[in-house]
């Protein structure tokens, strides 16, 4: 259809076929329903490499490559590896009017950016750059300010990896600001789903159960994600 | 790559701000988008760049086609970001011409490029900041031409971005029929198109949905149009349909309804139409429900209001609608102003005109005690929602005796009249007036106490006819069988050379209440004397002893003039009326003006005239009243009897053959 663009890509249909399926109750699961699952995870988390590997050895047709998976990868590792002025340049580039539509992933950017400073010790630095950028988020957002405070308490701790706040430093923290901006920029590209599908069906699952759980029904329950361990009920 | 500081702070590298100004073409490019990295995201920044008088080397740099394309758009993205600073910021490049050079480029510049992309999200940004500079974007159809063309066939980013701009821009007849004859309705029917296996993403719908509702917003001929204008299979009307299911997301099923109301009420889509009974109505109606949030509940509430304001079976079948009566007795109470607004305005259209719903609404919710709170919110909107919601209630007369007398209503609603209120709310309030005085309504009296004579006096000199109208109907409603002290405060109040003014007004319905207003004055035969006593004297008093017979006057003046009928209907009955007063006999056959056109009036090929006419001549010469046969003498001179016997050979007036005996 000639109002279709070319950015949203067929990722959709598979999963549509999958629930048709269970619906009319024939549990086989094919195994290219499985594949294009992992290749829904490995295009939207953006392993790029991983995925055009996976399309050879599996046989899958081209991988529906987002047109940004390029620039988002470089993205992620910018972010994820502390050089955040030129993550942010990169976003600019890539879509201008993100960051201000959405301020507080900005704010989190800069914070990131703060933390790089206070990691280094240049304690100077890191407040004059608190002051200079990041109060004026803090004025607007009162979330901004709790996390811009409790940043800035880092710099109170002799050792801050120690510090009550240590987590801040810890490269899980850059990794979740780096999946928040990863899903805005696919949210931007109009992309429906700015999560992997298999994240969805696995939190199905915890919700089934939890649901289950509440009206204290006795099942198979599954006690252990990533191995998928099943336990049976006492 | 440019060098990145960790300062992208105007103050503190300023020397890429002086590249601004290079003529070195990397040089200046570098420069850009460093000031460009360095506003995004920030509007102290914004600011800073503003001030800095930067703006018009940015415009400069944008429509130079001599340039590197990167550097026109490095250029464009920084004031696209720039308008997405605070409303000072935007105000400020609107001034110095940014929209007018943003629209002259979009006419010159190819489509489908990324530099009419950043120019058409810079526009956006801007037209979302009240107020949009609607008046730098012409009714230019070429260039309407070019941006439909876009709307349909651009980048998501470039369709989301026009449309967006459309639907600010369509305000008016003008604008509607431009963005039809560009071929709009297309353009939106096939952004609402849903893909082969999902709906249109959000991002996609709500602006089209927006500039469709604003195309079809009471312009019955733009909703014809919509009404056949096709995506594939699928016309408008059916891709709404889709949309307001349950599994759409909320906004879009808001959107999709609000849409169906605006063609409904534009008259393309008739009230019993399966499109607004189940399409529209159960979806805002399920819009309105607890679960929803606050500002889709607020949303809805107002346009099912629309919907359903005048047609009274869409009002009975919403008041049955999905328990839609307590969920607006819930939205009353949340705290922003729009619900409030909505819910008032939604029950006043409910209760227009059938008593059952009002009985409901005012029995099973209590909601004038909502009401009463409403009319002294703080917020202007509220105030006059629920003044609405008063009024359509009041339509009720056995409210008026219970729940009204209760709340005593008219005290919070006189304060509002007294306080110097906007035109809109005056209007409404004083059509409430008008139903609170009628004669059995117990708030007459304390409605007197607080000045309702005088204000409703000052309301028949406002420029505005209705409210004229409204003043003189409610006075005329005042002095419905009232007190004689009411009837001489009325007079006093309004004074003669207003009650002519009046009685010449361009608006019929002026005419006619102002006549009423007198007739009601001279209802019974003891008032019409004092009256006719006590207003000679008082006028005496004012204008001179010559003009006693003011009232009179006013009389022959109308039935001299070139009024309809019934508006001569009323002021022969008021002559009748005068004529019933003892001595106030005297002042119709003193006037043999007067007589005279009585007897014309006798001869009137208008029945109901002639009715009339005999109604007078009865009253005059009335048997075993002191002079009864002078006046039938004098009556007879003038030729009175001779039209009454012609009166009397024609064959179509036997109704009149009763009064006639008693002459």
């Amino acid at each position: 259809m000639s109002f279709e663009t070319p950015s949203s890509n067929g990722n959709t249909k598979p999963e549509r076929k999958y629930y048709d399926r269970t619906k009319s109750d024939d549990l086989q699961i094919s195994r290219t329903d499985m594949n294009m699952l992992i290749m829904n995870y490995l295009v939207t988390e953006g392993f790029k490499e991983a995925a055009l590997k996976f399309q050879q050895e599996a046989g899958l047709q081209e991988p529906a490559l987002c047109s940004s998976l390029d620039e988002r990868i470089m993205i992620r590792e910018a972010v994820q590896s502390g050089r955040i002025p030129e993550a942010i340049s990169l976003v600019n580039a890539l879509h201008p009017e993100l960051l201000d539509n959405d301020r507080y992933l900005y704010f989190h950017l800069q914070q990131l950016q703060l933390l790089e400073l206070i990691r280094a010790g240049r304690a100077e630095e890191a407040l004059a750059f608190a002051s200079a950028t990041l109060a004026e988020a803090g004025a607007n957002d009162r979330n901004a300010l709790t996390e811009l405070e409790r940043s800035l308490a880092l710099l109170a701790f002799p050792d801050p990896h120690t510090s009550p706040f240590a987590d801040l430093l810890l490269p899980s923290h850059s990794q979740k600001i780096a999946s928040e901006l990863n899903a805005a920029i696919l949210k931007m590209e109009n992309q429906e789903y700015t999560n992997p599908k298999l994240c969805s069906l696995l939190r199905m699952i915890l919700w089934s159960q939890s649901e289950l759980d509440k009206h204290n029904v006795k099942y198979p329950k599954m006690t252990d994600l990533a191995n998928a361990t099943i336990e049976q009920p006492k | 790559m440019q060098q990145l500081t960790i300062f992208m702070d105007i103050e503190s590298s300023r020397s890429y701000i002086d590249e601004i100004y290079s003529s070195n073409p990397e040089k200046l490019l570098e420069a850009l988008v460093t000031l460009k990295n360095s506003v995004i995201g920030s509007n102290r920044q914004k600011s800073s760049v503003i001030q800095q008088g930067i703006v018009p080397r940015l415009l400069q740099l944008m429509t130079d086609d001599g340039l590197d394309p990167n550097i026109r758009l490095e250029a464009t993205i920084t004031i696209g970001s720039l308008a997405k600073g605070t409303p000072e910021n935007v105000a400020s490049l609107v001034e110095q011409g940014t929209t007018i050079v943003l629209v002259e480029l979009l006419k010159v510049v190819p489509t489908g490029t990324k530099l009419a992309e950043a120019c058409l999200c810079a526009l956006r940004s801007i037209f979302q900041h009240p107020p949009a500079p609607i008046g730098a974007l012409p009714a230019d159809m070429r260039l309407l031409g070019r941006l439909t063309v876009i709307a349909r066939e651009g980048s998501l980013t470039a369709r989301a971005c026009v449309v967006r701009i459309l639907s600010i821009w369509c305000g008016g007849p003008l604008e509607q029929e431009a963005l039809c004859a560009a071929g709009a309705c297309a353009a939106v029917a096939a952004l609402l198109a849903a893909r082969p296996d999902a709906a249109p993403p959000l991002a996609r719908a709500l602006p089209a949905l927006d500039l469709l509702a604003a195309m079809c917003f009471e312009n019955a001929s733009v909703s014809q149009v919509a009404l056949t204008t096709r995506h594939g299979d699928k016309t408008i009307p059916e891709l709404l349909m889709a949309l307001v299911s349950r599994d759409k997301p909320l906004p879009v099923a808001m959107g999709a309804a609000r849409c169906l109301t605006f063609i409904h009420r534009a008259g393309a889509l008739s009230a019993d139409d399966n499109r607004v009974v189940f399409g529209a109505l159960p979806c805002l109606a399920r819009l309105c429900t607890k679960d929803m949030p606050e500002d889709i509940r607020a949303t809805a509430a107002e346009t099912l209001a629309y919907l359903a304001e005048v047609d009274t079976s869409l009002q009975r079948l919403a008041a049955i609608s999905n328990h839609l009566m307590s969920s607006l007795a819930d939205i009353v109470t949340c705290s922003s102003s729009a619900a409030k607004q909505g819910a008032f305005k939604c029950f006043a259209s409910l209760g227009a005109n059938d008593e059952d719903i009002r009985k409901k609404i005012i029995e099973t919710h209590s909601i004038m005690v909502h009401v009463v709170n409403g009319m002294n919110n703080q917020e202007a909107s509220v105030r006059l929602a629920a003044v609405r919601c008063l009024h359509s209630l009041s339509r009720s007369v056995q409210q008026l005796r219970t729940t009204f007398q209760d709340h005593e209503v008219w005290r919070p609603l006189m304060f509002l009249l007294n306080d110097s209120p906007g035109t809109e709310l005056l209007t409404v309030g004083s059509s409430t007036l008008c139903n609170l005085l009628l004669e059995f309504s117990p708030a007459k009296e304390p409605m007197l106490d607080q000045g309702a004579v005088e204000m409703l006096c000052g309301l028949t000199r406002r420029p505005e006819a209705a409210l004229r109208l409204n003043g003189i109907w409610a006075l005329m409603n005042m002095a419905f069988q009232a007190e004689q002290k009411v009837k001489q405060r009325i007079l006093c109040c309004l004074g003669t050379e207003q009650m002519f003014r009046l009685l010449g007004d361009g608006d019929t319905r002026v005419i006619m209440k102002t006549l009423g207003l007198l007739r009601n004055l001279l209802s019974t035969r003891h008032h019409i004397d004092a009256i006719m006593a006590e207003y000679s004297s008082q006028v005496m008093q004012v204008i001179g002893p010559n003009n006693s017979l003011n009232v009179l006057r006013a009389v022959i003046v109308v039935l001299e003039g070139s009024y309809p009928a019934e508006v001569k209907e009323q002021a022969l009955c008021i002559l009748g009326n005068i004529g019933d007063g003892e001595k106030a006999k005297d002042l119709i056959m003193d006037n043999e003006d007067v007589l005279r056109k009585l007897v014309d009036y006798l001869a009137h090929p208008e029945s109901k005239l002639q009715e009339a006419a005999l109604f007078v001549a009865g009253n005059l010469v009335w048997r075993g009243e002191a002079g009864a046969a002078a006046r039938q003498q004098r009556l007879a001179d003038l030729g009175v009897l001779r039209a009454l016997k012609l009166l009397r050979a024609r064959h179509d007036a036997h109704h009149l053959h009763d009064k006639y005996d008693n002459i």
